[in-house]
């Protein structure tokens, strides 16, 4: 596992990697065990569309049918918490991967040996997308598996859409974590930053059906290459996978830019 | 082997590193002296291609310290001032990381050294004391037989017995035609190994010379005592003393050899009553020369005109 800086970054994430993992599987089982009781009150459903158009909005994904398995996961699962959860994990990591090692003075030891500067942050980022994409897979596996044990059958090909398109989510606010630690070295900011912009990004896309401004920028937040396809019943679609893709490489490349020209903290 | 070429390094406003010019030839021990502050770190990891220079050029063998850092990196083994290690992992680790970004097996080597340095491998670094960091270090350093080290205060923190190792090791480095620069805050540390000491202040080198003509220079310790009081002024204008001081009926002062007939020639012209000449310690000689204090005036110009002279 000391064979590279990228398997050597995710044996540091290990037993974080781990948790996550545990964590994710938890919540997921926890939204299954409650299905069988949502599922048997249809007013639920009711209650949803009762509440404002802007709360509606918000906390869930405003077609969603509560009373159908891939409702309900979209509602509780997908709208909210597993984003929250994967953005988390990928901007820590993002913010983590140059700044971590400036902030604990071991990039000295690390670039004093013949490794480029470009390779440090590439295989940084790559631990970066092997992380979240691993914890996109498990959630996706569990919603799947312990789906299975209370009657919430969902397609495992809509889910595996789901969670490519929640994984890029992720790398897109990781990736930007990463070029802002690159660029500066300060852990703080390349994590509040994309934390600040993410919210942003939710409420553009939540809310540009109320909202005039909103709906004429509601494409460029990441949030609408994640969601508002609505994957759980379309699938992958490729056009975001493409927008998110070509914005993670423009990071990736501002990150390797932004690290090779500046000064690097003893 | 190295070359620097007019380095100035600013940081913001501040300039940490002034105009450094120096050249380190194969097989050569180059002490890095200054205070704390002066730049020596600074110096050290601009030719590590950590900083980037704003003006003028670092090179290691022709490569660019800042351009080609990587390749410069190949060939050149460091140790940071303050080494900081992978807590979690244990020396053995540390080897095996680096050797894998070497893209060599210096699995043995590491071994032997350690051995050396009575540094056991197999302890997690976040146990190590401050010393056997350092000693972790200067094996992640030596151990893919680099052709050139860099050395920022290599041996503080290790004990004496130990420090005669490490200067052995840095002495089969430099026969084998590999060159050392070694930072310090004190002469002591570098005097046995060093071919040539620069003294960096403020940034600025204000001396490269010869340790061997540093001896050379080497100051004796004279001190008189006469029947009568006796006035600073006659002894003032002897050429080469220093650090003169008459108290009373007391003269005291440190005079390189030159000085000495002349100025046993001024003490015995009255009566005295007691005379003392001792061989100061090379240190000394040093302090006087380039005050490492941080005094301010008077040891800077003294260090000033002594660059000249060296110059």
């Amino acid at each position: 596992m000391l064979a590279s800086v990228l398997l050597k970054t995710l044996r540091d994430q290990g037993r974080l990697l781990l948790a996550w993992a545990v964590s994710l599987a938890l919540i997921v089982a926890t939204y299954a065990a409650v299905w069988p009781s949502v599922q048997s009150q249809p007013s639920i459903s009711g209650f949803i569309e009762q509440m404002p158009e802007a709360f509606r909005s918000l906390f869930a994904t405003s077609s969603a049918d509560m009373s159908t398995p891939t409702g309900y996961i979209q509602v509780e699962l997908l709208s909210f918490m597993g984003p929250i959860a994967v953005l988390i994990y990928a901007i820590s990591a993002g913010a983590g991967a140059i700044g971590g090692e400036e902030d604990r003075h071991t990039m000295d030891l690390l670039l004093s040996n013949p490794v480029g500067r470009g390779r440090v942050v590439v295989d940084k980022f790559l631990a970066m997308v092997l992380g979240t994409f691993g914890l996109a897979a498990v959630m996706g596996v569990s919603l799947v598996l312990e789906g299975s044990m209370v009657d919430l059958v969902l397609p495992p090909d809509k889910v595996a859409a789901a969670m490519l398109h929640l994984a890029l989510l992720g790398v897109v606010f990781g990736s930007l974590a990463l070029a802002l630690s690159a660029a500066t070295g300060r852990t703080g900011l390349s994590r509040g930053v994309p934390a600040v912009l993410a919210v942003l990004a939710y409420i553009v896309n939540a809310l540009a059906p109320l909202v005039d401004v909103f709906d004429r920028i509601q494409k460029v937040s990441p949030f609408f290459q994640y969601i508002a396809h609505d994957p759980l019943r379309q699938g992958v679609a490729w056009d975001s996978v493409l927008v998110s893709t070509a914005t993670i490489a423009v990071l990736v490349a501002l990150a390797v830019a932004g690290f090779r020209r500046r000064d690097v903290a003893g | 082997m190295v070359q620097l070429a007019g380095v100035t390094k600013q940081f913001g406003r501040n300039t940490a590193l002034d105009g450094v010019s120096l050249t380190i030839g194969p097989g050569e021990v180059f002490g890095y002296l200054g205070p704390n502050g002066a730049g020596k770190t600074t110096t050290i990891r601009l030719l590590m291609g950590m900083l980037r220079p704003t003006s003028g050029t670092a090179s290691v063998l022709g490569l660019d310290a800042w351009r080609q850092s990587r390749e410069v990196h190949r060939v050149v083994g460091y140790v940071p001032g303050e080494p900081a290690l992978y807590d979690r992992l244990t020396g053995r680790q540390h080897v095996a990381y680096c050797a894998h970004l070497r893209h060599r097996d210096d699995a043995n080597r590491a071994a032997e050294v350690a051995a050396r340095l009575d540094l056991d491998l197999d302890r997690p670094a976040r146990t190590l004391s401050r010393g056997n960091r350092q000693k972790l270090a200067v094996v992640l350093a030596v151990m893919s037989r680099p052709r050139l080290l860099v050395l920022d205060e290599p041996t503080s923190g290790i004990d004496p017995l130990v420090q005669q190792v490490f200067h052995s090791i840095l002495r089969e480095h430099t026969a084998d035609g590999g060159s050392v620069l070694f930072s310090s805050h004190v002469l002591g540390e570098v005097e046995r190994v060093a071919d040539r000491i620069g003294v960096v202040r403020g940034g600025k080198l204000v001396a490269v010379e010869r340790l061997q003509d540093l001896a050379a220079r080497s100051l004796h310790r004279v001190r008189a005592r006469f029947a009568g009081d006796v006035a600073a002024e006659d002894f003032a204008g002897l050429p080469g003393v220093r650090d003169l001081l008459v108290e009373g009926r007391t003269l005291s002062c440190n005079a390189p050899q030159s000085a000495l007939d002349a100025l046993l020639k001024l003490v015995s012209a009255r009566e005295v009553e007691d005379f003392e000449c001792s061989e100061a310690p090379l240190e000394e000689t040093f302090l006087s020369y380039y005050g490492m204090d941080q005094a301010g005036g008077t040891a800077l110009s003294a260090a000033g005109s002594a660059a000249q002279h060296a110059g």
